[in-house]
């Protein structure tokens, strides 16, 4: 089968499988979501009409009547149609409307930096490798132990550095809260000057793993014989630093990305709540504590496509960045 | 007299014919060579009479020394497998003693005799403590010998044997082979690229080439004077300083 | 086992740590006990303070890290025995089963496992949140990405020949996995178990951090929670919420430290620091007697590996190449023939290092190039063919981008339709279609991959090749095409050739002069013809009688 084919397959296949994912645990764990949305849907002064309560059941299950399978294909259809039901934790809103608004802020949050952090961690970690035995040497410990920090506790320690104690950058938020959101000067310079902390967090806590792969990588491609052969031409060290050993070792990063992809969406979840950033981690913790199940679910599943789009992006480009991945035909 | 019987073995692999409807017989005494390129099929043949790769179709007949046809799960007792890479067919982890042990044991024969079969193949007994990475390759290719050995086989499958070892020790080890084929009265399929080694340590040629085997015969008939066109490329294009320099002719 | 300083630190760390966790909740006393005494800082009788509601946060650290411990290990465990299932037991059976478990490891991979923990624990009521619940839970969403390492790692094992010799001596499928592959696969067990375990505490505290975690546990993600919810932050109280995060980094650098140790017991690639401070010891600048018609002079070279017990590779060595000549250098592996044909090029690698002698090539003295010199010296007067043309020929790029790499370097006034016929000339010359250009490496056979290898070295009309075991992979009636081809060119063109290769007979038939090398000495060096009619050496005649000939006496040999 055709490489990209393959990898099309593969993905809408793990779209299927975290959709009904999706479906089945509220279903098999213990506990009665249905019951408590209503409880709460009324306490809001929501309406609780059987319509809103088959709606629930719907995604949520019913407690043993009706047909499971009945309720499978409607919750994928409402899935298609974009309805996943009313958040109660930000009642009377839409899920699909709290996701549309917190979802650009953490995208362009968790994508800038993560794009940072993997071009500068494989950029010195080329670096590092091709420089070994040099000063350079010293950031491999030191990043190891970096990116075992948790995410939130450096977003902690930078707070009180930078915020608390140095008053350099907002303590929290994604902006300025007196500024009304839009597209002019003054709420995009907010906007950047309250992400750059966040983004500062995202990019230490990441940039090691890049490094550490980048640089064995590195180490194993230099002693390969086509950087031999580079030599042997004659070609200028910058060259065969970035044409022949770096080109090569990059491979099992851009292979490996969909792994540290995980963990840096994990991370910023996490890393959203120090700073009670308006993103849809922040959300998702809110959807957990106030016991708003469909919006739990929805976000789950935005983050999960979020996440599997950015693989199959990433995919795609390993096709043509590596010929010969696109020449094999077996399931690799 | 022990004897293996192949008949119209054919492998396909993703509807390439690897192996094409390919015949022979070995034979207690005698040492067939099988001779070809990369690519040929020989190895694929070695790893479906070693029971490693299952034949798409055809057929391999073992019949005991009295004439009788081996049962199945007696198949491993008779029918042994020497590999080409000496670096990778033991495994890193255990001692000599491990590699030779475990065919004693499965095939019903004590251990106790593992320095009789490193005596067998010129090592001394106290190999047996070693690990594969303390070995020189030609060591390595004896341990795998008497690992072959172990189960009191009658049929040896050598794959390359000495191909990738020094040039040097080569033709020992090949000289050890024979040696053992004679004393033990073996059957040896001896498979190969290299001519010059078929013809000197063979009864037997077959030549293989895309999956089938293209000529056969006594080795020094198919060797000497091939009739095959692909048979004779093959003898023309081994490396013959002989022409050069005989009588000061001119290369 | 390497005993590394870095395996060495981070074992120290990570064992006390450790054994803070085990020991420290029995000295500590009661972490719970409330006492009138909020935020006090460190020092006196509460070492690192305490909680704004007066606990003692030493004791609270012994207890949440015994608690992180626990949780890691369990995970840990769980996690591995998971990966080991679907990853080697897969990867063992092949086939169907294989792609159905690669297939649910990889989507189990790129669903990202944090926020699907917590829409499970968010389902689960706070009263059944135990510790092995979260336990399954995290070891349940943290397997996959070890599988696939697993996986990777057993379907390169499975297809060793040592396996395959383990079925043929008739050893269960079971045993197969147990004895012959999983010792084998110990090492990356171990990493990957390591890995498990700080994934699975860091997970854990995230977890407990959002208020997700096990109900009544202490761990340090949940004195991480209370020191949130309490304000420490704002109230300045950094002796709450360093610590926990401390702890956590440290072990968690520990034990990456320890796996660092294990990649480069595994990769042997990562292992060897050796920099290359200098290539060549000062040579003093000795004007070799060049003969007539010599283009390349190697006087009494002498390389060396500089380990702990240094390896004297090439010992003495003298040769001459004439102009047009083919130079045959004959050997056996680690006679030191290929480190001699690197260091007259200066490509040895560190720690390999010219001791002393002379290489002139013309009136050159290459031993004292310096490096911008050397650079602009290479390929353009000494080419050179490698032995593995796969290996040689970058994966990644065209064949075009390799060739014409030369040329931009080398001859950069050089327009772009001039490289690209060049290329296209080149590529005619060793009888390989120019429409190739636009090849990869892989697209090409063997013997073609090594004839763009040789057209690369023509590129620049050099007036020496040297060639490495340039044939050896290759099959003999390709290896015949080839040696024509060299012997062709060399006529046409007119470079000079040193041709390496352990096989005699070959060099006897293609070189002009032979220099047969042993323990990085040449014992013999003579004309192709004296060689093999009077070979004067007993290494000489050991190796011609190595080699038996297709049409001699049958039988001879067996003795």
């Amino acid at each position: 089968m055709n490489y990209y084919l393959r990898k099309a397959a593969f993905y809408l296949a793990a779209l299927w499988a975290a959709v009904t994912l999706n479906f089945v645990i509220p279903r098999m764990l213990p506990g009665n979501p249905v019951d408590i949305l209503m409880a709460k849907l009324q306490q809001r002064g929501g309406t609780v009409d059987p319509a809103a309560r088959k709606a629930y059941e719907t995604l949520l299950g019913t407690g043993g009547d009706g047909s499971v399978v009945q309720e499978y294909l409607s919750y994928l259809g409402n899935l298609l149609r974009g309805e996943l039901g009313v958040s109660v934790s930000a009642f009377p809103a839409k899920v699909s409307d709290v996701i549309a608004d917190s979802l650009p802020w953490t995208i362009v949050l968790v994508g800038l930096s993560t794009l940072l952090s993997f071009l500068l961690g494989v950029g010195l970690g080329a670096l590092v490798g091709w420089k070994r035995g040099t000063w350079l040497d010293s950031l491999v410990p030191a990043t190891t132990v970096l990116s075992a920090v948790p995410y939130f506790w450096l977003a902690l320690i930078l707070v009180a550095l930078l915020s608390t104690s140095l008053g350099w950058f907002p303590l929290n938020g994604g902006y300025d809260v007196v500024l009304d959101p839009g597209w002019d000067g003054e709420f995009l310079g907010s906007a950047i000057y309250h992400g750059i902390l966040p983004a500062l967090t995202i990019v230490i806590s990441s940039i090691g793993g890049w490094l550490l792969g980048m640089r064995n990588m590195m180490v194993s491609a230099m002693s390969e014989d086509y950087v031999l052969t580079a030599r042997a031409k004659g070609l200028k060290n910058s060259r065969i630093m970035i044409r022949y050993a770096a080109r090569n070792a990059v491979l099992p990063s851009v292979a490996g990305f969909a792994i540290s992809l995980g963990f840096v969406v994990s991370g910023s979840i996490v890393t959203e709540l120090v700073f009670s950033y308006p993103g849809i981690g922040s959300k998702l913790l809110q959807a957990v504590q106030n016991n708003d199940y469909a919006l739990m679910q929805g976000i789950f599943l935005v983050i999960t496509i979020a996440v599997l789009g950015a693989n199959l992006a990433v995919d795609l480009l390993y096709g043509l960045i590596d010929a010969r991945t696109r020449d094999r035909s077996a399931v690799s | 007299m022990t004897t293996l019987e192949v008949r119209g073995l054919t492998k396909t692999f993703h509807k390439i014919h690897a192996v094409d409807d390919v015949s022979f017989t070995l034979t207690a005494g005698r040492t067939v060579a099988l001779v070809g390129e990369s690519g040929s099929g020989k190895s694929t043949i070695a790893r479906m009479i070693a029971q490693l790769v299952r034949p798409t179709s055809g057929e391999i007949a073992l019949t005991g020394p009295d004439g009788e046809p081996v049962p199945r799960r007696r198949y491993r007792d008779n029918v042994q497998m020497i590999f080409q890479d000496p670096f990778a067919s033991l495994n890193p982890f255990h001692t000599v003693e491990h590699h030779l042990a475990r065919p004693l044991k499965l095939h019903g024969r004590p251990r106790t005799e593992v320095p009789h079969l490193l005596e067998r193949v010129s090592l001394t007994a106290d190999f047996a403590h070693r690990r594969p990475h303390e070995l020189s390759g030609g060591q390595r290719q004896r341990v795998a010998i008497a690992r072959a050995l172990a189960p009191g086989a009658k049929v040896i499958i050598a794959d390359e044997p000495v191909s990738m070892l020094d040039v040097s020790i080569r033709l020992g080890v090949l000289k050890l082979l024979a040696r053992l084929q004679r004393e033990e009265n073996l059957a040896v399929l001896y498979i190969t690229h290299d001519l010059a080694t078929a013809r000197h340590f063979s009864d037997e040629v077959l030549v293989m080439y895309r999956g089938r085997i293209v000529e056969r015969g006594p080795s020094d008939d198919v060797l000497v004077r091939p009739q095959d066109p692909y048979t004779r490329r093959l003898a023309a294009a081994a490396p013959n300083p002989e022409s050069r320099f005989s009588l000061g002719g001119q290369p | 086992m390497t005993w590394s300083p870095k395996l060495g630190a981070g074992l120290g760390l990570a064992a006390l740590i450790v054994l803070f966790g085990l020991f420290g909740p029995l000295v500590t006393g009661d972490p719970a006990t409330i006492r009138d005494i909020g935020l006090t800082p460190p020092g006196g009788e509460h070492l690192l303070g305490t909680t704004v509601t007066g606990q003692d946060i030493l004791a609270q650290l012994a207890h949440a890290t015994r608690g992180s411990l626990w949780i890691g290990l369990l995970v840990g465990v769980m996690a591995t025995l998971l990966s080991g299932v679907f990853g080697i037991f897969g990867a063992y059976a092949g086939g169907a089963v294989d792609e159905v478990f690669s297939v649910f490891s990889n989507v189990m991979l790129v669903i990202p496992g944090l926020p699907l923990v917590i829409v499970i624990a968010g389902f689960v009521p706070p009263d059944q949140r135990g510790t092995g619940t979260i336990s399954l839970v995290l070891a349940l969403t943290g397997w996959a990405a070890a599988a696939r390492v697993l996986r990777a790692q057993t379907l390169s094992l499975r297809n060793r020949d040592y396996v395959a010799a383990a079925r043929v001596s008739g050893e269960k499928t079971w045993r197969v996995i147990c004895v012959e592959i999983l010792p084998n696969l110990l090492p990356i067990l171990a990493s990957q178990f390591v890995f498990a375990v700080v994934l699975a505490i860091l997970s854990e505290a995230g977890l407990s951090f959002l208020g997700l975690g096990a109900a009544n546990s202490s761990t340090l993600g949940t004195m991480l929670y209370y020191a949130q919810n309490g304000f420490a932050l704002q109230r300045e109280a950094w002796w709450w919420f360093v610590p926990p995060g401390l702890i956590i980094a440290l072990f968690g650098g520990a034990l990456a430290l320890v796996n660092f140790s294990i990649d480069e017991i595994i990769n042997p690639r990562l292992r060897d620091k050796a920099r290359r401070r200098r290539d060549v010891v000062a040579v003093e600048a000795e004007v070799a007697p060049v003969e007539q018609d010599a283009v390349l002079t190697v006087r009494n070279l002498n390389v060396v590996y500089q380990a702990t017990t240094p390896v004297h590779a090439v010992k003495d060595v003298s040769l001459t190449l004439r102009r047009g000549e083919i130079l045959g250098l004959a050997g056996e592996s680690g006679c030191g023939k290929t480190t001699l044909a690197y260091a007259i090029n200066r490509l040895h690698r560190p720690p390999a290092e010219v001791t002393s002698g002379s290489v002139t090539f013309d009136d050159v003295d290459v031993l004292a190039l310096g490096p911008e010199e050397l650079r602009e010296f290479r390929w353009v007067r000494l080419s050179m063919v490698f032995q593995g043309a796969m290996n040689s020929l970058n994966p990644v790029t065209p064949i075009r981008a390799q060739l014409q790499d030369v040329l931009r370097t080398h001859r950069p006034e050089m327009s772009a339709p001039d490289r690209e016929l060049r290329c296209a000339e080149v590529l005619r010359l060793v009888g390989v279609d120019p429409a190739r250009l636009g090849s990869h490496p892989h697209e090409l056979s063997g013997g073609m991959r090594q004839r763009v290898m040789i057209a690369m070295a023509l590129l620049l009309d050099p007036q020496v090749m040297i060639m490495d075991e340039p044939t050896t992979a290759l099959d003999v009636l390709v290896q015949r095409e080839i040696l024509n081809e060299i012997k062709r060119l060399r006529d046409e063109l007119r470079f000079a050739v040193v041709f390496i290769t352990h096989d005699l007979p070959l060099l006897l038939e293609l070189s002009d002069r032979i220099a047969v090398m042993r323990d990085g000495e040449v014992v013999e060096y003579a004309t192709a013809e004296d060689m093999y009619l009077r070979p004067q050496h007993p290494y000489t005649r050991q190796l011609l009688a190595s080699f038996p000939s297709l049409t001699g006496d049958a039988g001879a040999l067996i003795t």
